[in-house]
């Protein structure tokens, strides 16, 4: 455990305490709105950790995820509904072709200046969505365009990643939310962490080095491609039914892209921060206000995100570890003394 | 053959009209290096206000660009002082100003949800004198407020070729892009152009407005669209290029024409990306480019 020596007691013991209230938490609430509400903020804090690989450690700012959150639902339920594949192994080859098509992207456009690389992402994502709702069926595959895939219900499976309970997907997307974490983690005190770094912010004077920034940003980009797309298909399993708008538009992009801004990208904690701010305003608007206000949540998050930007360009999550650390600091002296 | 003809020439005159809104974006990119995502939200606004003009007064339609684009103007110059300008400040010398670009897309966020808010999801269609007129050229057919559009666009290219060429603002504008800091040297003061050429970026989305609320639906994320066809036409004319963004909007409108006479309306969307994707692959720096510039 080298790697955590670096690391104060008293954030271990707080990590280690949120992380087992966070797994004990379905215990205590069974209501399944409320589990929903926790899913999809997990959802969102793991698709927005694996937005962070390349939009915050690359510096770049891919603006298109949603393609491959899509590319990964279509590729497990398309296996699954035509050849009966478990979308557990069709998650792995959903990763692997939103990994190929992340790298196609990447490699004409990561070699060139931020603003290309925001555009051509929300090309690519809209153009798939466009293509996919005008595909009705692909060699083998039923993809029905614009009606989308409908997952059939087949009751508890493990097999088939179907639950009746709303549990089993609380803790399978904390457990991914979990290990991206950590893979996160590792990635930051790894060689390739740190010449994105560098690569990201002073890109001639790292080329200067022998770094070649812009095959590292391409391995980044084709590790969060891989995994969202993985986030994908836990999505397809979750709802059961999705088609190219709800789940390749473009708000979904830009819903990922704002939750790490404002929480604060290129942390490990930040996209997880973000999440919990902005996934219950989403959510308890729309229970609460329903049609009554349409787009509010939208309304909230652009402002949320001006006055974040405006003040707190790192992100929120600057602020608050601050005063956590301020906490800390006061409970280590008081345990020493 | 004359059905071809036909479709070319309604896709230069289209195509014209998406080029005057991709010189906005353009302009201000080459100034700031920022791409303004809230483009298209501008143009929504502006086709909100000329609408309402129309509706409620009654006038010629054309008559809303006296009111339109003064308006647009100045909500794009303001908008970059009390907005931007503290954002973009802060990251001046990060190669990659990406909160810039992300604030510009909250703005998107929040001006098209708020007309959504304000006037519902409908589509709307303004009753002018110029509405579903068409005129006949040698057995073709074209619609009359398409042709005033792109003569309006004509005019205003023409008029910004003069202006960054010979005027003495103008020269000040192409300074700050070539060199912030000689241009800051030579007593040019960066944070007012930047105000101007936002704004004058968000009034050629004010011109575009005008033209466009005659015979196109108004809905608050009418944008959209747009939005994303001036981003491909920016890159494909080279980021910063007034020409290049016109004859990159004339391109894509007769790609959306001629596509539609072979395949259905949806694959030629579909075709402008992919169009898109081979113009990063093949010549990033789009037809007019600066080397520098990317």
């Amino acid at each position: 455990m080298k790697f955590l020596s670096n690391v104060q007691t008293t954030h271990k013991v707080f990590a280690a305490l949120v992380l087992a209230v966070l797994y004990a938490l379905p215990i205590f609430i069974t209501s399944p709105v409320m589990l929903q509400i926790f899913i999809l903020i997990f959802l969102y804090a793991y698709l927005t950790s694996s937005w962070n690989f390349v939009g915050g450690f690359a510096g770049v700012l891919p603006l298109g995820h949603s393609a491959f959150v899509g590319l990964g639902a279509y590729t497990s339920t398309l296996l699954y509904l035509t050849y009966n594949i478990s979308p557990w192994i069709g998650m792995i080859a959903g990763g692997i072709v939103a990994a190929a098509f992340g790298l196609l992207i990447g490699l004409p456009t990561l070699k060139l200046r931020g603003a290309y690389f925001a555009l051509a992402t929300i090309a690519f994502a809209e153009g798939l969505r466009v293509l996919v709702e005008n595909v009705e069926k692909l060699g083998p595959f039923e993809v029905r365009g614009p009606k989308g895939l409908l997952i059939n219900l087949v009751g508890n499976s493990f097999k088939d990643f179907q639950f009746l309970s709303k549990v089993p997907y609380y803790y399978i997307i904390l457990t991914m939310l979990v290990l991206v974490l950590i893979l996160t983690f590792f990635m930051m005190r790894s060689k390739v962490g740190y010449y994105l770094a560098a690569g990201g912010e002073e890109p001639e004077a790292a080329e200067a080095l022998g770094i070649k920034v812009s095959k590292y940003k391409l391995i980044a980009m084709a590790i969060s491609c891989f995994l969202t797309a993985l986030g994908g298909t836990f999505y397809a399993q979750l709802v059961l039914y999705f088609y190219p708008k709800s789940i390749m538009g473009l708000d979904m992009s830009y819903e990922i892209a704002f939750i790490a801004l404002i929480g604060g990208r290129s942390t490990i904690m930040g996209p997880v921060l973000g999440a919990f701010l902005l996934r219950p305003v989403g959510e308890l608007t729309r229970i609460y206000l329903g049609d009554t206000l349409p787009g509010l949540h939208l309304i909230i998050f652009g402002l949320v995100l001006i006055i974040v930007m405006r003040y707190q360009p790192r992100g929120l999550v600057e602020p608050v570890s601050r005063w956590l650390n301020i906490l800390f600091d006061r409970i280590e002296k008081r345990r020493r003394a | 053959m004359i059905g071809y003809i036909e479709s070319v020439i309604n896709g230069i005159l289209m195509g014209s009209i998406y080029g005057l809104t991709a010189v906005g974006l353009t302009l201000i990119f080459g100034v700031m290096k920022v791409v303004n995502f809230a483009h298209g939200s501008i143009l929504m606004v502006g086709m909100f206000a000329a609408y309402w003009f129309i509706t409620l007064t009654g006038f010629n339609p054309y008559l809303a660009l006296v009111v339109v684009v003064p308006l647009l103007y100045f909500f794009g110059y303001y908008m970059q002082k009390i907005i931007i300008k503290p954002i973009f400040e802060a990251e001046k010398h990060v190669r990659e100003p990406i909160t810039v670009i992300i604030v510009t897309t909250g703005i998107w966020y929040v001006l098209d949800n708020l007309a959504l808010l304000v006037f519902g999801a409908e589509f709307r269609v303004a009753q002018t004198s110029v509405t579903g007129k068409m005129v006949e050229v040698a057995e073709m057919y074209f619609p009359l407020a398409k042709m005033i559009g792109a003569g309006i666009t004509l005019l205003l290219g023409i008029y910004l070729y003069w202006f960054l060429k010979h005027s003495r603002m103008g020269k000040a504008v192409r300074a700050t892009s070539l060199d912030r800091e000689a241009a800051t040297l030579m007593g040019i003061k960066q944070s007012r152009i930047y105000n101007i050429v936002f704004g004058m970026g968000c009034a050629c989305c004010g011109v575009a407005a005008c033209v466009l609320v005659p015979f196109y639906y108004v809905y608050p994320t009418v944008g959209v669209p747009f939005d994303i066809k001036a981003f491909v036409i920016v890159v494909l004319g080279g980021l910063g290029s007034v020409p290049g963004a016109i004859l990159g909007g004339i391109i894509i409108g007769i790609i959306e024409t001629v596509g539609a006479q072979f395949m259905a309306a949806t694959w030629t969307e579909m075709l402008i990306y992919a169009f898109f994707l081979v113009v990063l692959f093949v010549k990033p720096s789009g037809l007019f480019g600066l080397r520098q510039d990317y």
